[in-house]
């Protein structure tokens, strides 16, 4: 039992610490003690990787909340990990700011949890990743150090950059408590279109998108997900579009938007400003939403002009297993999410090996991010092995060579 | 802390250096071997060109070689730790740091021969590039396309990707566009033993990229690079405002920050840098004022003129003199041009110069303007700012003459004073040119041993023998690592 125990409450075998002393103290005593930590935030992207390895403490972030500086003037926040990115996001927003996060579920994810997952939004290819954003952090490693990079500034070449490599390491390398990030002036307006794509338009529509002289802020094309995003289907499925400005620019934005979704012979646009980026948000909800044991949802990363292709290789290889098949291709970035279903989750259970088989097959880097059919642990969910994961594993056994925090969690076994 | 005072230039086989004598016979009889004759140059007075980069201090080398592929990138990495010989690489030697100048001894390791664009993907707007390629020589090469690569210091006409990756460079743009990492899609590298890596920020795992980038060449030689491009802007408009002292220019920057406004570049120029620039390019700034912004839009001609608006208003009510709006477009390059030849023109005041680099939160410009204004005057230094205002980067440049050691001396320590100054006011001590050698051991006044130890853990990894740019970044007296990896 770690000294200061009495600080933190359990839930059986989970610990939920509220401060950063104490995570240290419960890691150093679970490395000494070869106890395996599992952590979990607002646990929204547990589908994504596998399970850690027979954890015997699950150290929950959530006691972790709050802002522990505000510069608005400086464009700079520092906030604890466990602080849902909602909470976040009304702070700033109140100041006219964002982050964009972009990730499912903002009321429960976290932000450790969100950068833990390298989560990847819509709005990157207008604004970077959330990565790029992250400007300081605190992070306590497997043996219970304390560790601080980075700071307040925008800019700072001060030794490694090790707020970035703690992005997307599915914390195997340490525990984030603080994240230090600038912030964005919040664009004033948001427009939101839907519009059903008739027979032989997708194609076109989808160029014309991506040529758009003021990008939108985030675009998809969406086939199925007809209860969770919102928009009439097509005979080629709907596109939705995110327009985010000033008013000038909205207004030009959308003549631009009609006449080159006119070209594409997309006939009808509805145009939203009430809700659009709450219909937006949904979008992104839809990445990771699964039914129950039912589904299972992959996340593929062509370019931006691979992506329609790609999408439709996907459904054809769902449709060789008959399985059925949603997919929302984001048009700016080129990823593309795709769930498979059955009515049955056995029958998606005798059948999803093979599926997958075939998905990485076609598209090796394919990573499963959703799902909670007993048959997921099973699959390749990482995709397969980047390049350097000899270095990365070289890197897991420099920061925790006892394989204290989430074991096998990550990629090729780290 | 350092002084190195002295110029006298550190001997190629100072302690450290395992290459004695016959060694350095057979390095340079192997690198010839490998690489042939006109790519490996020993003789002293070659050896000498290499000695510094724009830091005060420098150190000779054993050998420089010019390599001309990642396989001869590879092969001089294997004969030089064969010889027991450090590697520094080396891109255009503009680093205010001592980044690229060998310490102990070594082999540099040269990129000017691997200076091509390798590939260029319009479609998704990204270019594979060689390290040796001249920052400004890309956006030339892909200006056709309606693109350009956003991160654009000020020496990129001489300074090199390879060394731009290094240092994680900034520049004016960086404002809105980020610096260079946010720029650096995937990397070929050469690791300490010769082998080569790939690193890409799609790949799942680790994001060893952002690692690498602004890493010194304490990690990896990076022997090419997937870079992204940026559309360029519809329209761009270039603003300059005149202010009677440097506080209200300051005051003014702040606000246009905390108002939500953020501009591609906000550069903001002294009375001292202003009336050299103005000898030297006639670019037509107001001499008589006590700091001018040099204020840059780039987006939708929409949003332009709002912009104008808003950015005149801060500035009057900040005590404005002046507000001039660049007509044309020679007329905004010629602006530019001031900016950007502003630390040469300086050339004027004193025959030398030595630029800090430091960051402070943007609301603490002011105060931080003074500290420097008065750590400069405590030793008798003459001091011009000229500078990333709206990053809060700061760029004193202090003039001396380097054949004076007191003069010399007098600019360390107001340096040293200056990252103090940036350090109390909750800033760092490099906000884009790294620590190199001069303020390694700045190093312990911003991180703990804890949070150095973290970076020393990432360092084990990818030098264990400390063979890549050794007596860099870590202060002096880190030591190899307690455990050494396999």
């Amino acid at each position: 039992m770690p000294r200061g125990r009495a600080a933190v409450s359990i839930v059986q075998e989970r610990i939920r610490p509220t401060s950063t002393d104490s995570v240290s103290e419960i890691l150093a005593d679970s490395d000494r003690s070869g106890r395996k930590v599992s952590i979990v935030g607002g646990n929204t992207l547990a589908g994504m990787g596998f399970p850690a390895e027979g954890p015997d403490t699950t150290l929950e972030t959530t006691g972790l909340t709050g802002v522990v500086a505000n510069e608005p003037a400086d464009l700079a926040i520092a906030v604890r990990a466990g602080t849902p990115l909602q909470s976040l996001s009304t702070v700033l927003a109140a100041q006219g700011q964002f982050l964009p996060f972009d990730a499912p579920q903002p009321h429960s994810a976290t932000i450790g949890g969100t950068l833990a997952a390298g989560w990847l939004g819509p709005r990157r290819h207008l604004y970077g990743r959330i990565r790029d954003y992250l400007i300081g952090s605190a992070i306590v490693l497997a043996d219970g150090t304390i560790a601080r990079a980075g700071g307040m500034v925008p800019k700072n070449v001060a030794g490694y950059d090790m707020s970035r490599l703690y992005v997307g390491s599915f914390g195997t390398l340490g525990i984030l408590v603080q994240a230090n990030f600038k912030t964005v002036p919040r664009p004033p307006h948001a427009r939101l279109f839907l519009a059903p794509l008739p027979e032989n338009t997708r194609s076109r529509a989808m160029a014309q998108l991506r040529a758009l002289a003021i990008p939108p802020a985030g675009a998809f094309w969406v086939d199925g997900f007809h209860k969770a995003i919102d928009g009439a289907a097509g005979d080629e499925g709907r596109i939705v579009v995110l327009l985010e400005g000033s008013n000038a620019l909205l207004e030009r934005a959308t003549r631009d938007l009609r006449s080159a979704l006119g070209r594409a012979g997309v006939p009808e646009t509805t145009v939203t400003d009430a809700g659009a980026r709450e219909s937006f948000e949904r979008v992104v909800d839809a990445y990771v939403a699964c039914l129950g044991e039912r589904s299972i949802t992959y996340r593929v990363y062509p370019f931006a002009d691979a992506s329609e292709e790609c999408t439709l290789r996907l459904h054809e290889v769902a449709q060789r297993f008959k399985l059925h098949a949603e997919t929302i291709a984001d048009v700016m970035n080129g990823d593309v999410v795709l769930r498979v279903s059955d009515r049955d989750a056995r029958a998606l259970a005798a059948r999803i090996e093979t599926f997958d088989d075939a998905v990485h097959e076609f598209e090796p880097r394919a990573q499963v991010v959703a799902g909670k059919n007993p048959q997921r642990d099973y699959l390749r969910v990482w995709g397969e092995a980047p390049a350097a994961i000899e270095q990365m594993r070289a890197l897991k056994a420099r920061f925790d060579p006892n394989r204290t925090l989430n074991p096998g969690r990550f990629v090729g076994g780290i | 802390m350092q002084p190195h005072l002295v110029f006298n230039v550190k001997g190629g086989h100072a302690a450290g250096s395992a290459c004695h004598g016959e060694l350095s016979i057979v390095l340079r009889e192997r690198l010839i071997e490998a690489l042939g004759t006109d790519a490996v140059k020993t003789a002293a007075e070659d050896l000498a060109v290499y000695a510094f980069d724009a830091y005060t201090d420098g150190g000779t080398p054993s050998a420089v070689v010019l390599p001309a592929s990642t396989r001869e990138v590879s092969a001089i990495v294997k004969i030089a730790r064969d010889c027991g010989e450090p590697i520094v690489a080396r891109g255009a030697g503009t680093g205010l740091c001592g980044g690229a100048v060998p310490t102990v001894g070594g082999v540099i390791l040269s990129f000017t021969r691997m200076n091509r664009v390798l590939q260029l993907d319009e479609a998704n707007r990204r270019a594979r590039v060689q390290p040796g390629l001249i920052n400004l020589d890309l956006s030339r090469h892909v200006a056709s396309s309606g693109l350009f690569y956003a991160p654009d210091p000020s020496s990129q006409q001489i300074s090199t990707i390879g060394g731009n990756i290094a240092t994680n460079a900034g520049g004016p743009h960086c404002l809105s566009y980020g610096t260079t990492v946010n720029h650096v899609l995937a990397l070929e590298v050469v690791d300490h033993r010769g082998e080569v890596f790939t690193t890409n920020i799609d790949d799942v795992g680790y994001d060893l990229t952002a690692a690498l980038v602004g890493s010194e060449g304490t990690l990896g030689l990076v022997t090419s690079a997937w870079l992204r491009l940026v559309t360029l802007p519809q329209a761009v408009r270039v603003w300059i405002a005149a202010f009677g002292d440097v506080d209200s220019a300051s005051e003014a920057v702040s606000a246009i920050i905390a108002a939500g406004i953020v501009p591609t570049a906000l550069e903001m120029m002294d009375a001292v840098i202003t009336q050299a620039v103005e000898a030297a390019f006639h670019a037509g700034y107001p001499t008589d004022a006590g700091a001018i912004l040099l204020v840059e839009y780039a987006g939708l001609e929409e949003d332009a003129d709002a912009a104008e608006a808003a950015i005149h208003a801060i500035a009057l009510e900040h005590g404005a003199r002046s507000w001039r709006s660049a007509r044309s477009k020679l007329e905004r390059e010629t602006l530019w041009a001031g900016r950007k030849g502003a630390a040469g023109a300086t050339g004027r005041i004193a025959p030398n110069y030595y630029t800090q680099d430091v960051c402070v939160p943007r609301s603490k410009l002011p105060q931080a303007l003074r500290l420097v204004e008065s750590a400069a005057a405590e030793n008798g230094v003459t001091v011009g700012n000229v500078f990333h205002a709206g990053d809060g980067n700061l760029h004193p440049l202090l003039m001396y003459d380097k054949r004076d050691r007191k003069q010399v001396a007098a600019v360390v320590e107001t340096g040293n004073a200056i990252l103090n100054c940036a350090i109390d006011l909750g800033g760092t001590i490099s906000g884009e040119h790294g620590i190199g050698w001069e303020k390694r051991d700045a190093m312990t006044r911003v991180y703990s041993t804890a949070d150095l130890a973290a970076m020393g853990r990432v360092r084990d990894v990818f030098d264990p023998a400390r063979v890549l740019n050794p007596e860099k970044i870590f202060p002096t007296g880190s030591r190899c690592p307690e455990v050494a990896p396999p």
